[in-house]
């Protein structure tokens, strides 16, 4: 790996744009290793989980990790606000860079799945496995959500339709 | 017939868990002379002192042996005890069956209980031959010197003082304030140091309690606690102080170039000067190592006579001089004045120095734009010199890119192998102060792990990392010089995983705290013994933090070790009020275990005379010739007398021939 020099990185301006986006943690992150000790995004073995992409911040690395796809594994299971001591919110920082990857386009092929889904149905997690496990459980097949109400999936559409969302294209 | 009592402690399990209680209980009722033998859970309690002072009060006991820890800590205890039971209290012996058994031979239980019955016999052996001894008590001098005038000299003197003690406060420089004096502002609080520090000079320069003796250093020290001399060499300023205003004309009218010290080498100060323009008491010396005798006025001789003119050619500080301080006719003794002064305590609070940049290669030292802390603070102190601007030596412009290492020396084992404890902090406060003043800065900081244990001091951190100053968690291993006197800082960042560098305009070098060399040989005149990190040593790391071996002599400050202001000022209040403590006794006791010399048996051969490591043996009339004798006041009991006496003239109390030797025969029978 090459070495960086750090007088030439553009610290600042990323992370300005990660603290604009809701990532206001970044600064305080003492690299502890909290967030990573439970991560699942860590756990499966994407190189760039909470502690390592809020380092990289730091550092000034943007466009070196823009495509990076670690970052749309992140499930928001949250496990790493409640345990991180500096109260950083890793989770929001992973959120704001996604969406600075987003407005790039720098949009993980394995998130496009979630984005349609959410875009039709009103959810971004949709799975076959679910519904018979309702059934067992004694609940009617389908939840009742957007998922089955053809109105309800209307005015979400309408919605993202007329959020930025619509502009990057992939609805 | 003695007769002796035995009690074994368990010492809770440090003792018990190794070591058979129960049977070095029932082994010592078998000793010859003993009466009786107990055991218990801790017998330094108060029950347990109470089965000791019972049994002797019950006429059971008149001699004690306790089976236990070190006498160092818990002798003075047991003692006790047999005094307040009426007995005398040299009737007392301990068995050290803890730390020189039980810790010591943990996975062996069956040979650690056999050593404690060995220990225990030659013990009970020695008890039976004890003599009853007598404490004698000598008066102490009514004052105290404390050695040092930095922060800690500061306030030991202080709290002397108010106490209502005289004292003396000796410092090498011409002005107290030590390195306190040369910071900008202190963390975690940023309050200025000359502001909180520069108030409490001029208390020390006006109490009516305090001789102050700057430029001065101790020559030599005799004496004991309760009654020191200390030789006190008041170095030659050429400048008479009782006439001198500090007014500084002298100082601005000097020619001579010398590098400032105070201001860590960064700029010039005359031959003539005044230490620091807060300076306590504020006078001028002449540092006539550097001197120029200008106008060919050299000390000690009448000034040349113009031959234009045909007035006298004076030198320029005599011509500046309007209090007439300045006169270099006078024969001026080059080695100053020795003085001695007696006193009951001493404080020693000598101070640190910080490493030269020199001592580490890889980091270029020959760059004048890397720095070390301190010319940092004196770097951007309103007093420094450069007025509290910024500046690059190299060429006088303003840094934009600023690089701080840490541990530099420290924790280092091709240096020191210790945390010098205040780095950390001191960085993070220089980058604070320089990003509040220039937030335009680049600011990066490259630590092993960045330390704040103490009050305030985490907050403190983490704030400045949310300021925006670059903390990097790893060493660099070398700097590289580029072309426009920039330097590049090698690092690498542990927790990216990756090599990084920075291209900085100033580097600045924390570097270690470590003890300087004349302290090292003050340490010398005190008796001190030094610690493993080459500090004064402390007599007990815990319990006796400011005692020293040699009793009434106590320490202060980074002498001891490094620290910051909080601890030393916590340290030196601490030392002042132990120093005080002989002094309000008014009467210090000497305790019995000391040479006695039976002037009947001795030849007067005087072998002795030479080997006494503290002077106390000299040879005096008696009779027909000249015998040994010892000043009890100045023998420490360490018995090199006794054994190297060719007549046996020479006793030990506390540790006779009689009793030396039932131990080794008992130690000698197995048990």
């Amino acid at each position: 790996m090459p070495t960086v020099n750090l007088t030439q990185m553009n610290t600042h301006e990323i992370i300005q744009k990660v603290v604009e986006f809701g990532g206001d943690g970044v600064v305080k992150c003492i690299q502890c290793g909290a967030c990573a000790s439970i991560c699942p995004v860590s756990h499966a073995g994407f190189p760039l989980f909470c502690k390592q992409l809020i380092r990289k911040v730091q550092t000034g690395y943007e466009e070196e990790i823009l495509d990076d796809p670690s970052t749309w594994a992140c499930v928001a299971c949250n496990r790493c606000v409640e345990v991180c001591p500096r109260g950083v919110n890793p989770t929001e920082v992973i959120f704001a860079f996604r969406r600075i990857q987003a407005n790039e386009l720098a949009i993980s092929t394995s998130s496009l799945m979630s984005q349609s889904n959410l875009y039709e149905k009103g959810h971004a997690v949709l799975s076959g496995e679910s519904k018979k496990l309702r059934v067992k459980v004694g609940l009617p097949e389908n939840p009742p959500t957007s998922v089955n109400d053809e109105k309800a999936q209307k005015e979400i559409q309408t919605l993202l339709d007329n959020s930025p969302m619509a502009d990057l294209g992939i609805f | 017939m003695a007769k002796v009592g035995v009690y074994v402690c368990h010492c809770g399990s440090n003792i018990a868990g190794v070591v058979d209680v129960a049977a070095v209980r029932e082994y010592a009722e078998t000793l010859p002379d003993v009466v009786v033998s107990r055991e218990y859970l801790f017998m330094c309690s108060d029950p347990g002192q109470e089965l000791i002072r019972k049994d002797i009060k019950d006429g059971l006991v008149d001699r004690v042996v306790v089976a236990a820890c070190t006498p160092r800590t818990h002798e003075p205890i047991f003692r006790k005890a047999l005094e307040s039971a009426g007995l005398n209290k040299y009737f007392f012996e301990m068995a050290n069956i803890r730390d020189q058994d039980s810790w010591v031979h943990g996975d062996d239980h069956a040979g650690a209980t056999r050593k404690a019955k060995q220990l225990v016999a030659s013990a009970v052996a020695k008890a039976a031959n004890l003599e009853a001894l007598e404490d004698t008590y000598v008066d102490v001098t009514q004052a105290a010197m404390v050695v040092g005038g930095g922060v800690a000299g500061i306030f030991a003197a202080l709290d002397l003082a108010n106490m209502g003690h005289k004292v003396y406060l000796v410092e090498k420089e011409p002005s107290i304030g030590g390195v306190m004096a040369q910071l900008d502002k202190t963390f975690p609080t940023n309050d200025c140091s000359a502001c909180i520090l520069t108030p409490i000079m001029v208390e020390v320069g006006t109490h009516p309690n305090i001789e102050m003796l700057t430029y001065a250093e101790v020559e030599d020290v005799d004496g004991y606690i309760g009654n020191f001399k200390v030789k006190v060499r008041k170095k030659q300023t050429y400048v008479d102080w009782t006439k001198c205003t500090g007014c500084g004309a002298c100082a601005e009218a000097c020619p001579a170039k010398v590098p400032d010290s105070f201001n860590c080498g960064m700029n010039d100060r005359g031959a003539a000067y005044i230490h620091f323009p807060q300076a306590v008491p504020k006078k001028a010396v002449v540092d006539m190592k550097h001197c120029l005798n200008c106008a060919g006025h050299k000390i000690g001789q009448e000034p040349r006579i113009s031959k234009k003119t045909g007035e006298p050619m004076l030198a320029p500080c005599e011509k500046a001089c309007a209090a007439d301080a300045i006169n270099r006719s006078l024969p001026w003794n080059p080695e100053g004045e020795l003085i001695e002064i007696e006193v009951g305590t001493v404080v020693l609070a000598t101070g640190y120095r910080v490493m030269e940049k020199e001592h580490f290669k890889e980091y270029a030292p020959d760059s004048p734009n890397v720095l070390t802390a301190l010319q940092m603070e004196r770097l951007i102190s309103a007093t420094g010199p450069t007025g509290g601007k910024l500046l690059r030596p190299s060429d006088g412009k303003k840094p934009k890119v600023l690089d701080f290492i840490s541990c530099v020396g420290s924790r280092d084992i091709r240096h020191h192998t210790y945390c010098s404890r205040v780095c950390c902090m001191y960085m993070i406060k220089q980058a604070r102060l320089l990003m509040e003043k220039y937030p335009d800065l680049e600011i990066y900081m490259h630590f092993i792990d960045v330390r704040t244990p103490g009050k305030d001091f985490d907050e403190y951190y983490t704030h400045a990392a949310e300021m925006g100053i670059h903390f990097i968690k790893g060493k660099p291993g070398g700097i590289e010089m580029l072309p426009d006197d920039r330097l590049r800082v090698l690092g690498y960042d542990s927790a990216m995983g990756e090599n990084i560098e920075v291209d900085a305009d100033l580097v600045i070098l924390a570097t270690a705290i470590e003890l300087p060399e004349d302290a090292q040989k003050l340490a010398q005149k005190f008796s001190m013994t030094m610690d493993g990190s080459g500090f004064f040593k402390e007599l007990h790391p815990k319990l006796k933090p400011v005692d020293t071996p040699i009793e009434g002599v106590f320490l202060a400050g980074c002498c001891q070790g490094p620290k910051d202001i909080p601890d030393t000022v916590a340290q030196a209040k601490a030392a002042a009020a132990s120093a005080a403590i002989p002094l309000a006794q008014k009467r210090v006791k000497i305790e019995p275990i000391l040479s006695e010399v039976y002037p009947e048996k001795c030849s007067g051969c005087g072998i002795c005379v030479p080997l006494c490591p503290y002077n106390a043996i000299s040879l005096k009339p008696y009779a027909d010739r000249p015998r040994a004798v010892i000043d009890m006041t100045q023998c420490k009991g360490c018995g090199v007398c006794a054994s190297a006496c060719p007549s046996g003239a020479i006793i030990l109390h506390g540790y006779t021939d009689d009793q030396i030797y039932s131990q080794i025969a008992a130690l000698t029978q197995s048990a």
